[in-house]
């Protein structure tokens, strides 16, 4: 409440008067010992005081009244306006104009800084509504992003999860016809044994499909998730590379499988099941995208700075240079040179993905070549031979 | 069936193409399948199959690829197999030319059911504006040059357009027509956007032909158009 008083408008020239008033009581008694420039200054103290906290306006006041003041109590002959010295007069004009000038020009110093800070505050708020839109507009791009991702991942899983279902469904109906024995339209239903085994064995192969890329879509969210806990055990090459091969002999029975190690292999501190698995992914792939007859070949040799270099390569098409990075992607897939006689279910777009999430959580490197004399595919990896003191059981894959 | 109707099956996926080969050839059809659109052409020239069912996201030559050079080369009847989603090129599909569609996972009767009024459609004698002066499709009796239309017996009084949309829905039982087919055949291309129209157009038809609410003779196809069935 005071303050809002001394804030008031009144306030400002009561101020201006009592300051005046304040002055002449402290020095009026001693009208005859101070002289007149000391009185002259204080009164201009009280002008410079009074403009800076209230502006101009009570400072022309203080500027007058210290001017009576000055000449009515401190300039003989006291207590009557008139003045008895030239000099005097000369005094009285001096400090008058002295006190409008300082009044005014500090008044208005001050409204300038106010303005100036007023302008600063205005320009800071400004910029920080700018920032924060600019920030809402880069999150809503980002959201906006992340939502056509998913939408194009959604496509893709609805679309990998419906197609086996599709042959589940079409087979099933044949099946449940078969059993009624339903006539539609003079059509009957005539299934021989070898039909109805056909439908089974479809049913069988596409529920196993089904599972194959729903565990692969919990494996792939594991690595996105930066939760690939690898267990490293020193083992040997030709070891994980045999139980990779004993898991795809069914998906090889018309490939000719070779493997070329390098004699004396060292051991390799690495998680032998993920990394079997990456040799069985990459068998797969080859079994499934070449020729019948042709060659699959392993191999396995010393890289350079501590590091094992494997690599599975075929005879088939190859992949386009330009797709070679994009193979890796999760739910990319080559262009399939179709066989429609060859029974043997398509991926799930989820293996490449998978085996790099493995290789690259065991700092390695994985990537595309053509095989030999420029023909088929052949994929490389590496893996850090390990020693016992860097390996430590758990080391997580970074996250995306 | 006196012979053995053959029937081309197109899809990248295998297993789809085993299964619809054993389901149809169960039914007496004789099937042939390809993998992707480029053999299913080649397939297609050199054994003439009655019927051609495509899938629509196939690699190389696609499904909307694939029955466009076809029907560049052939009236053969096409069906398609979508999912669900798919509604903007399933609708393409049709514009080209396709017959009908069914959406993925299908039950074999649902397929076979699109197979045997596809193929009875594309055996029936072709109806002709220069010779026929009456229509009798089901319980429809229409006499085009007294435009006169009897419904179940019952004449009924139909404006100039309604007339038309009825006369093309008769010319083509059980066929999908998406909205763009009819408003293109009935008000010309500049009009294919209008679907208001159509919308409004088979509503008072509607209410003229059918004998309830529930629409037996226009049924509506969910974004994609109408199909008619002239009743027994």
């Amino acid at each position: 409440m005071p303050l809002r008083v001394l804030n008031s408008r009144w306030a400002e020239y009561v101020g201006a008067v009592g300051g005046t008033a304040l002055i002449t009581a402290v020095l009026g008694p001693f009208q005859e010992q101070v002289n007149s420039t000391t009185v002259a200054l204080t009164f201009l103290l009280l002008v410079l005081v009074v403009a800076l906290f209230w502006g101009s306006r009570p400072a022309l006041l203080a500027s007058v009244l210290g001017m009576f003041c000055f000449n009515f109590f401190f300039l003989p002959p006291f207590y009557t306006l008139a003045i008895a010295h030239a000099e005097n007069w000369i005094a009285l004009v001096v400090f008058f104009t002295t006190a409008l000038a300082v009044g005014q020009l500090s008044a208005r110093a001050k409204q300038r800084a106010e303005e100036a800070e007023s302008r600063k505050r205005e320009v800071e708020s400004l910029y920080a509504q700018l920032q924060a839109a600019f920030e809402r507009e880069t999150e809503a791009e980002a959201i906006k992003r992340s939502e056509r991702l998913k939408s194009a991942l959604l496509d893709a899983v609805t679309h990998d999860l419906r197609t086996p279902l599709t042959a589940i469904k079409a087979s099933i109906t044949t099946l449940i016809d078969e059993a009624h024995g339903q006539i539609t339209e003079n059509q009957p239903v005539e299934l021989d044994a070898e039909s109805r085994f056909d439908m089974l064995e479809v049913i069988d192969q596409e529920s196993d499909r089904l599972n194959r890329f729903i565990t692969d879509l919990i494996d792939l969210a594991r690595i996105e998730a930066g939760e690939l806990r690898l267990r490293r055990r020193w083992g040997a090459v030709d070891e994980i590379i045999s139980t990779a091969l004993t898991r795809a002999k069914s998906l090889t029975t018309n490939h000719h499988v070779k493997i070329a190690t390098e004699k004396e292999l060292p051991v390799v501190r690495v998680d032998a099941n993920a990394v079997s698995e990456v040799v069985y992914t990459l068998v797969d792939n080859a079994a499934k995208y070449s020729p019948p007859a042709s060659s699959i070949v392993i191999y396995a040799q010393r890289g350079p700075d501590g590091m094992v270099t494997m690599a599975v390569e075929d005879e088939g098409t190859g992949i386009d240079r330009d797709l070679r990075d994009r193979v890796f992607d999760k739910f990319f897939r080559a262009t399939r040179n179709g066989d429609v006689a060859k029974h043997q279910p398509s991926g799930t777009g989820m293996g490449l993905a998978i085996a790099k999430g493995i290789v690259e959580a065991h700092e390695g490197k994985i990537w595309i070549e053509a095989g030999r004399n420029g023909k088929g595919t052949r994929i490389v990896f590496t893996l850090p031979i390990g020693d016992d003191d860097a390996a430590n059981n758990g080391r997580e894959v970074p996250g995306p | 069936m006196n012979e053995r109707a053959r029937i081309l099956v197109v899809d990248d996926e295998p297993q789809l193409v085993r299964v619809l080969r054993t389901g149809l050839k169960s039914r007496g059809y004789d099937v042939r399948g390809a993998s992707d659109g480029e053999s299913g052409l080649e397939t297609f020239s050199e054994w003439h199959p009655d019927l051609v069912i495509t899938d629509l996201a196939m690699p190389n030559v696609d499904g909307l690829e694939f029955c466009r050079r076809l029907r560049a080369i052939s009236q053969v009847p096409i069906i398609v197999l979508s999912a669900k989603g798919e509604e903007k090129i399933k609708v393409e599909a049709l514009d080209i030319g396709a017959d009908d569609f069914v959406t993925k996972p299908f039950g074999i009767d649902e397929l076979l059911a699109r197979v045997r009024a596809s193929l009875r459609r594309a055996n029936a004698p072709p109806i002709s504006d220069a010779t026929q002066v009456t229509l009798d499709a089901g319980d429809f009796q229409v006499n085009l040059e007294s435009r006169q239309v009897k419904v179940r017996g019952k004449e009924v009084h139909l404006t100039p357009k309604e007339f038309d949309l009825l006369i093309y829905l008769i010319k083509h039982p059980g066929k999908v027509l998406t909205h763009q087919t009819l408003l293109a055949a009935i008000w010309g291309s500049n009009y294919v956007e209008q679907n208001e129209y159509l919308r409004v157009f088979v509503g008072n038809l509607r209410k003229k032909i059918e004998p309830d609410a529930t629409p037996r003779y226009i049924v509506t196809e969910p974004w994609i158009g109408y199909r008619f069935d002239p009743g027994s």
